[in-house]
């Protein structure tokens, strides 16, 4: 199935968030738990973490795009429908 | 944002399947956590590990400190204490598994007795639905108000925590509307009357020197406070106080040297922890001192 990666909501306030780094490229094949990409908040750098295991179809956000929380940043195939 | 750029060392985990499930369980009973509403580093990793601090009497405080992300009660925003909150509390305590629970709370200026009974009312019922579990409550002054202390210290609690926040010299502008000595006051009195551990945290970052922060450990010693955490300030926006530097894991070691050095029985210092955070093991922690 085609699963979304979106730019996740860190703090209640939070109404976007700076991708700063890619951990992951396009046919990477990813564990639940690895990290995807980095996100610089206000207070921290967030490590965001896969939720499934997950091959990397293609990126939508590039390193340094302020991103809209919800907004997608990654497309990904993950089994099941 | 604060244009310092941030150091490596300031870097959490996030994992929102793991942190929703938690954030789901606190919407569906009407619960407030300061892990949310402070906008707290640790928040992914307390919620993965099904922790979580409580934050009782509303979502809105009545004090503006410079540091804090909780909002600012506004003419008319403030509501009555949700009578409920001490059984939604113990129910989600219960559902959690936890076997240390922190209570923490916004200040409420505006109550007779500062929101003093509803934590008493949350240390029983917590107690009562929860068996053998161990209570933290992280206080505000009360602006001062002994018998509303006495309230809560008549619970009983395991932990009495109070923040001190910042050196005297930086409370006109960090903490306005506390005063020092008072909050000195309020963890003597607790340690009086019998507590068995007393507890305070402190910020670094804000612009204090090393003689305060000296002092500060030498008045922590002098009144008997237990628990000592030092963490590093983390500016919530632009519009907070701003962020004066970034302190290093190996001067937060050396802080904690020179906190022990001074007396405090246990002391945990590095730039993430803050004084709720991972507080099961700080009590296991001062018990085998």
């Amino acid at each position: 199935m085609k699963v979304e990666i979106t730019m996740p909501s860190l703090r209640p306030e939070m109404k976007s968030g700076v991708l700063c780094t890619w951990c992951v490229k396009p046919g990477d094949e990813v564990k639940r738990g690895d990290v995807l990409f980095e996100v610089e908040t206000e207070k921290v750098v967030s490590e965001i973490e896969a939720m499934h295991d997950m091959k990397i179809v293609s990126l939508e956000a590039e390193e340094g795009d302020n991103v809209p929380v919800g907004q997608v940043v990654a497309y990904a195939e993950a089994d099941g429908e | 944002m604060p244009d310092k750029r941030k150091p490596e060392w300031l870097r959490v985990r996030y994992n929102a399947a793991e942190t929703n499930e938690v954030a789901s369980l606190m919407s569906k009973l009407g619960l407030n956590t300061v892990c949310t509403s402070a906008s707290c580093p640790n928040l992914g990793t307390c919620y993965r590990h099904k922790t979580a601090t409580f934050m009782i009497l509303g979502s809105k405080c009545t004090r503006n400190c410079a540091f804090c992300d909780v909002p600012h009660a506004k003419a008319g925003e403030l509501t009555a204490p949700d009578i409920d909150e001490p059984k939604k509390i113990a129910k989600a305590a219960l559902e959690l598994g936890l076997r240390h629970v922190v209570v923490t709370c916004v200040t409420r200026d505006d109550l007779p007795d500062g929101g003093a009974s509803v934590f008493a009312d949350v240390i029983r019922e917590v107690r009562r639905t929860c068996p053998g579990v161990t209570v933290e409550v992280l206080i505000s002054d009360f602006k001062g108000d002994f018998s509303a202390l006495d309230t809560v210290m008549a619970e009983k609690p395991d932990v009495l925590n109070h923040n001190i926040e910042t050196v005297p010299s930086l409370y006109n502008d960090v903490r306005p509307g506390a005063v020092y000595t008072r909050s000195l006051e309020v963890l003597s009195h607790a340690k009086e009357y019998g507590t068995s551990f007393t507890k305070t945290g402190i910020m670094l970052g804000l612009g204090e020197n090393d003689e305060e922060l000296d002092a500060v450990f030498s008045d922590l010693h002098r009144i008997n406070c237990d628990i000592l955490v030092i963490s590093q300030y983390l500016q919530p926006s632009s519009k907070h106080y701003p962020l004066k530097r970034y302190v290093t894991p190996e001067e937060f070691e050396n802080y904690k040297k020179k906190a022990l050095a001074a007396g405090i029985k246990y002391v945990v210092s590095a730039p993430l922890v803050r004084s709720s955070y991972l507080a099961a093991e700080a009590l296991e922690g001062v018990k085998s001192t």
